[in-house]
Order: structure tokens, then C-alpha cells, then sequence
């Protein structure tokens, strides 16, 4: 114990006798961990805001589909409860939020244009906060109630048909026995959304309404229910399996669409890639400050060894000063990054750039996320492979012999 | 007293002419299509569809029985020969012998051009859907030429599956609709369908020739001429199936 208190203090002193080439050291540190901590921040960040505008346009963390939906949402592939024994369930089951929706291709036509779009039928009072519209932020206003006349479209849609609020639209479909199903529909209200693709996609009506258009009766194409927490919600889908398990399929977000789902796992693989190729770039100058460091000092090595320093010690000193050296640099460019975080945790707006950033389904505003595991594991990185990495010179300054040492000149 | 009853005997007078001129609206035009349509027809008709850099023409021959059943099938060009479509109640199916395939429309589709023309499958599935989901009312009554014609608006029902703000339809009293003009929701004109030329044929006085155009694009229009047509005539039901569609027993 007493002989690591010496040690740390020759380790010290020496990091500062050549304080020129260690600051430079610490310099490159300090901007390598900025850069490892920083940059996953904003990966994070943009991958969270990606996996949460996905999942928002399909809204539920848990969804029951008929099993055959996913290959051809039709109206042909229903659920087949009826709604409202769905709702006694699923009520009484405390979840924080769930809704049922009927969900069809349509065909939207004004005086000017028709496009295809999804009507999702809707109870406005179950979808508050699950689906991304804002009602709050609706140019006229939401649905307000399940059998609703009026229909809800997007901004974007709206400049395409030429039309507006109060004006009427007409909704084409096709109900189960393949009749065209079509009904006139006011509009009353136009949403915004972050990415602009759903204003084009979604056309939302009431539940009841949409139901009585397609003469489907009481049943619904969708089922979905909201978790605590998107990257956890195993205890909901349990509970959901549970609840329905008559001919339907119960799948987690992650199965409805791999590609999110996916990329959050990629994710975590990645951001340990980028610590690590950060790091091999750092370790070059390390290892390099390292040698010199002892190259220097082989007199005084060697004479350390005659008066009888064991050589595990000088290889202690060595790893030590290299030790020291890493952990100041990285406390120094954690603090950088998180300080770097702060004036920007709200988002970044990136509106110059927002087409693109929408052709790879990104909203324009990415908000960085620093996670402290990110942190810690940046660190704990750094460290473990420092230590490696200073091996190789501080082997070498234990393996003088001191008389060649000493001698050397 | 007295002038409170007389009032009253008015506004009641007034409310009971309202009331029966939104009949004879109604039944204007129900006259109007039905004398278009007849009891069951059987016309052939030239269809041209211009536009400012090129003009094709087709000829065609059309029944129709009852409200809901037609069928069109083309004669000329040759190389559209044989193209028919077959429209019963809502549903509308069409079939091309180079396929030889019958397909139906799907509701997709319906708002989409017919054979390339301005009249979208819609116009031509559903024509009779004027009548009873638009409320109709007379604008005004005018002479021209020895002849009475009315001027009726129609506004659909706020559930009907129709786009426009209002029609406006002119029909004389011999139910021939001379013009009918199409209207957005801002009340701007946006296409019409014009009788260019009134005669007589088939025993009864029609539209010879009628023209779509829209107002956006006036140099873009088609044109739809009748050259014979035979009314009231016996047409057996087997006209107006998938089978006769796809292989024609005439």
C-alpha cells in the first residue's frame, strides 16, 4: 500500500516534467472522448427520434391484428371480436393507454384530385396522446367523438386536393364483399405532423362512422396498446396475449416493423464500434507519448534497478502514469461533452435540412440524448484498453538491466 | 288581427309554393334522365376525345336496361375492338379481348377517366345518382326559341359520395338537358357538359351531341355523338352479365 502511495507520486511528478508534451496528450484525450461521448448522444438521439416517428405512425407498443393483415390490410382481415367486447377486456386491464381503430385503404377525392391514402377509423377519446396528432395543434379541430360526420386530414394532403376546412371531400373504399363503399365526408380539421409523409398517408374519421361506411358492424382491424416505456414493453404484451388469443395475432413494435426494431439494437453495437475505432486512433499517441517518456529516462530506470526498485514496480509506475494521464483527460472530456449537451438539449432545429432529413423518415428537430451508460461505458473503455495498450512500453522499462541502463548514454 | 292572419296566410301560401317547386325540381330531373335513358336503350355512338395535340375517335355501341344496368362495347378503332364495360348497380367491370381478361373496377379506380376520356368511370357507373342524393331546386325559368327551359341547382347530400359544391342543370321542358355544369365547393365553375346539338332520333327529341369540357383546360374536351338509338326496347337480362361481357352473343 505504501509502495502504490510512492508510486502514484513519481508517477505525477513524472507526467509533468515534460508538461508540454502531456498537455498535448491530454488535449487529444479530452477531444477523443468529446467526440465518443458527444457524437453518440446525437446518434442516440437521432435513432430515438426515428424509432419514435416510426412507432408513431403505426401508435401502439403492442398491437392484435387478424393474423393476415400485415400481408393485405384489407377490410377482409378483421378482427373478429366485436369492438365492444374488446373494450370490456381491455379496460378492465388498467392499461395505461389503449385504443381500437378500423384501418383501410381509401381513396380520397376532391373537385380537383384524388390520392390513396390509410382512413384509420378512430374514438378520438381513446387516441388522445397515442396517435401523433396533436389535437391541440388541429387547424379546426379534432374528431370528437366515434360516430363523428366529419373527417380529419392532413396540411399537406389538403394543398394537394385543394381544399380546406368546411369543405367536402368523399371517401372511396371497399366494404368486406368487395362493393365499393364511398361516403361523403366534411372536413373539419387539418393536423400537422413531424414528418411530413404522414400528413400525405393518414386520413383520420370516426370509428363508427367509417364502420357503418364499410358496413363492417362492430368489429375493428387493430388493436393498440400503449407501454411505459418503447424499448421494454414484454409485461404488456403478456398481458395482451392474455386477454385476446381467438384467432389473432399479438405482436410486440419490434415485430410490426423489424427495421425499427432492428436499428435499436444495431444501435447499441455501434455506438461500442465508435468508442473503440475513437480509441485506436488515441492509443497511437499514447503508446507513442509512453515510449518517449521512457526512452528518456533509462538512466534513471536503471538506477531505480540498482538501488533495488523491483522491476513490477517500475511496470506499475509506467501503467500508472499512463492510468493518470487517461483518467484526467477523460473526466476533462466528459465534462466538455456534457457541457457541450446542455445548451443544446432542447433539439436542434434542422428545418435548412428538413426534406432530406425526412426522405430518411427523421424529423427536423434532433434532440441529443446522453445517456450516462454511454458515458460510463466510453470510460471503462478507454481505461480497460489504455491499460493494455501502456503494457507494452512499461514491460520494456521493466526488462532493463540496470549496468546497460545506467551506461547508456 | 286581420293583417297577422293575412300574413300568416302568406307565409303559408309562400312555404306550400316552395315546397311544391323543390318537387317539381326533383321530378324535372328525374324526367330528364329518365327520358335520356328510357326504359331500356340500345345507341350507337361516336365518342371523340381531343386534345390540343392529338384527337382519337371511337365508336361504340351502348344498352341500357332499367336504373342501374349498361353495357358499352367499342366497335371502332379495330384495335380497340371488342372493349366493353358492363356496369350493374354500383359495380362496374370492364374487359379487353387483347387480355382477355375481365376486370372489375375497383373502388380506386372509379374516380379515374373512362377510356381515356374526360368522363370518369364514376360518370358512367352512376349516372342516376342526380336524383336522389342531391336536394334540387329551380333557379329560374326561361323562353328560348318556343321552348321552356329550367334551371335547376343540385346540392348533394352532406353524406353523398360526390365532390362538387352544386350543379347546375338546364333542362328544357321537353327533358332535354341542354347544359349541366359542374361547380366547386367555392362555387367556381369546373367542367361542363354541353348538348351541342338537339334532335330528334329514336322516336324522341335528345341530345345528339354533348360535350365535356373543363374550365381549367378548355382546349382538352370530349365529345359524345349519338348516331342511332332505338327506345323501349325488349332487352334480355342476359345482355348484362360477366359471361355476354367477355364473350358477345349478338
Amino acid at each position: 500500500m505504501h509502495m502504490l502511495a510512492v508510486l502514484s507520486r513519481l508517477a505525477w511528478r513524472n507526467l509533468w516534467r515534460n508538461h508540454r508534451r502531456t498537455l498535448i496528450m491530454l488535449l487529444a484525450i479530452i477531444l477523443g472522448t468529446w467526440a465518443m461521448i458527444f457524437m453518440t448522444a446525437l446518434m442516440r438521439g437521432m435513432v430515438s427520434q426515428m424509432v419514435a416517428d416510426g412507432i408513431s405512425s403505426l401508435p401502439g407498443h403492442v398491437q392484435v391484428h387478424h393474423p393476415d393483415f400485415r400481408d393485405d390490410p384489407s377490410v377482409a382481415n378483421l378482427i373478429n371480436v366485436p369492438d365492444s367486447e374488446i373494450a370490456e377486456r381491455f379496460n378492465a386491464a388498467n392499461f395505461r393507454q389503449w385504443a381500437s381503430r378500423v384501418r383501410v385503404p381509401a381513396v380520397i377525392t376532391s373537385e380537383y384530385d384524388s390520392r390513396g391514402v390509410t382512413l384509420v377509423g378512430v374514438d378520438p377519446a381513446l387516441e388522445d396522446g397515442l396517435t401523433f396528432v396533436d389535437y391541440r395543434e388541429v387547424e379546426g379541430r379534432f374528431l370528437e367523438s366515434a360516430d363523428d360526420k366529419g373527417v380529419v386530414i392532413g396540411r399537406k394532403l389538403a394543398d394537394i386536393l385543394n381544399t380546406e376546412v368546411g369543405k367536402r371531400i368523399v371517401l372511396m373504399s371497399q366494404d368486406p364483399d368487395n362493393e365499393i363503399a364511398d361516403r361523403g365526408f366534411r372536413v373539419v380539421g387539418l393536423f400537422t405532423a413531424s414528418v411530413k409523409a404522414f400528413e400525405e398517408q393518414f386520413v383520420f374519421a370516426g370509428k363508427t362512422t367509417t364502420q357503418n361506411m364499410l358496413r363492417i358492424g362492430d368489429q375493428v382491424s387493430e388493436i393498440a396498446v400503449l407501454g411505459d416505456d418503447y424499448r421494454d414493453v414484454e409485461a404488456e404484451f403478456q398481458k395482451t396475449l392474455e386477454l385476446i388469443n381467438d384467432g389473432v395475432t399479438v405482436q410486440r413494435w419490434t415485430e410490426v416493423d423489424r427495421f425499427l426494431g432492428t436499428m435499436l439494437g444495431v444501435m447499441d453495437g455501434f455506438v461500442l464500434v465508435w468508442i473503440v475505432v475513437i480509441f485506436l486512433a488515441l492509443s497511437f499517441g499514447l503508446v507513442n507519448t509512453l515510449v518517449m517518456a521512457v526512452f528518456e529516462r533509462v538512466r534513471e530506470i536503471g538506477l531505480m534497478l540498482a538501488l533495488g526498485m523491483r522491476p513490477k514496480d517500475i511496470l506499475g509506475q509506467i501503467i500508472l502514469e499512463s492510468l493518470l494521464l487517461l483518467a484526467i483527460g477523460l473526466a476533462l472530456g466528459s465534462a466538455l461533452a456534457w457541457a457541450t449537451v446542455q445548451p443544446i438539449r432542447d433539439g436542434i432545429d434542422l428545418s435548412m435540412v428538413s426534406e432530406g432529413m425526412e426522405m430518411m423518415g427523421v424529423s427536423s428537430v434532433l434532440v441529443p440524448e446522453l445517456l450516462l451508460s454511454d458515458v460510463v461505458l466510453a470510460n471503462v473503455v478507454v481505461l480497460i484498453l489504455g491499460f493494455f495498450a501502456s503494457l507494452s512500453p512499461a514491460w520494456r522499462a521493466a526488462q532493463y538491466e540496470p549496468i546497460e541502463a545506467i551506461t547508456k548514454v | 288581427m286581420n293583417k297577422q292572419l293575412l300574413l300568416t296566410a302568406v307565409t303559408m301560401l309562400l312555404a306550400g309554393t316552395a315546397q311544391a317547386q323543390e318537387r317539381d325540381a326533383t321530378s324535372i330531373v328525374r324526367d330528364a334522365v329518365n327520358h335520356w335513358r328510357g326504359l331500356s336503350s340500345d345507341a350507337v355512338m361516336t365518342m371523340v376525345i381531343h386534345r390540343p395535340d392529338w384527337e382519337r375517335t371511337m365508336t361504340m355501341r351502348a344498352w341500357t336496361k332499367g336504373d342501374d344496368r349498361s353495357l358499352v362495347r367499342v366497335l371502332e378503332p379495330t384495335k380497340d375492338r371488342g372493349n366493353g364495360t358492363l356496369t350493374d348497380d354500383n359495380s362496374m367491370w370492364s374487359f379487353s379481348p387483347k387480355v382477355n381478361r375481365v376486370i372489375k373496377i375497383p373502388s380506386s379506380m372509379m374516380g379515374q377517366s373512362w377510356m381515356g376520356s374526360d368522363f370518369s368511370n364514376k360518370d358512367v357507373a352512376r349516372a342516376d345518382d342526380i336524383v336522389d342524393q342531391y336536394d334540387h331546386r329551380i333557379l329560374g325559368v326561361e323562353e328560348a326559341d318556343g321552348v321552356t327551359i329550367y334551371e335547376i341547382e343540385s346540392i348533394p347530400h352532406e353524406d353523398a359520395a360526390v365532390v362538387w359544391g352544386r350543379e347546375v342543370l338546364s333542362i328544357r321542358d321537353d327533358h332535354v338537358v341542354t347544359t349541366h355544369r359542374f361547380y366547386d365547393q367555392d362555387g367556381e365553375l369546373v367542367k361542363t357538359l354541353t348538348s351541342l346539338e338537339i334532335g330528334e332520333m329514336g322516336g324522341r327529341t335528345i341530345a345528339l351531341r354533348q360535350r365535356m369540357s373543363k374550365e381549367e383546360t378548355p382546349e382538352e374536351w370530349t365529345e359524345i355523338a349519338v348516331e342511332s338509338v332505338d327506345y323501349d326496347i325488349d332487352l334480355p337480362d342476359s345482355l348484362f352479365t360477366l359471361s355476354n361481357l367477355r364473350n358477345p352473343r349478338e
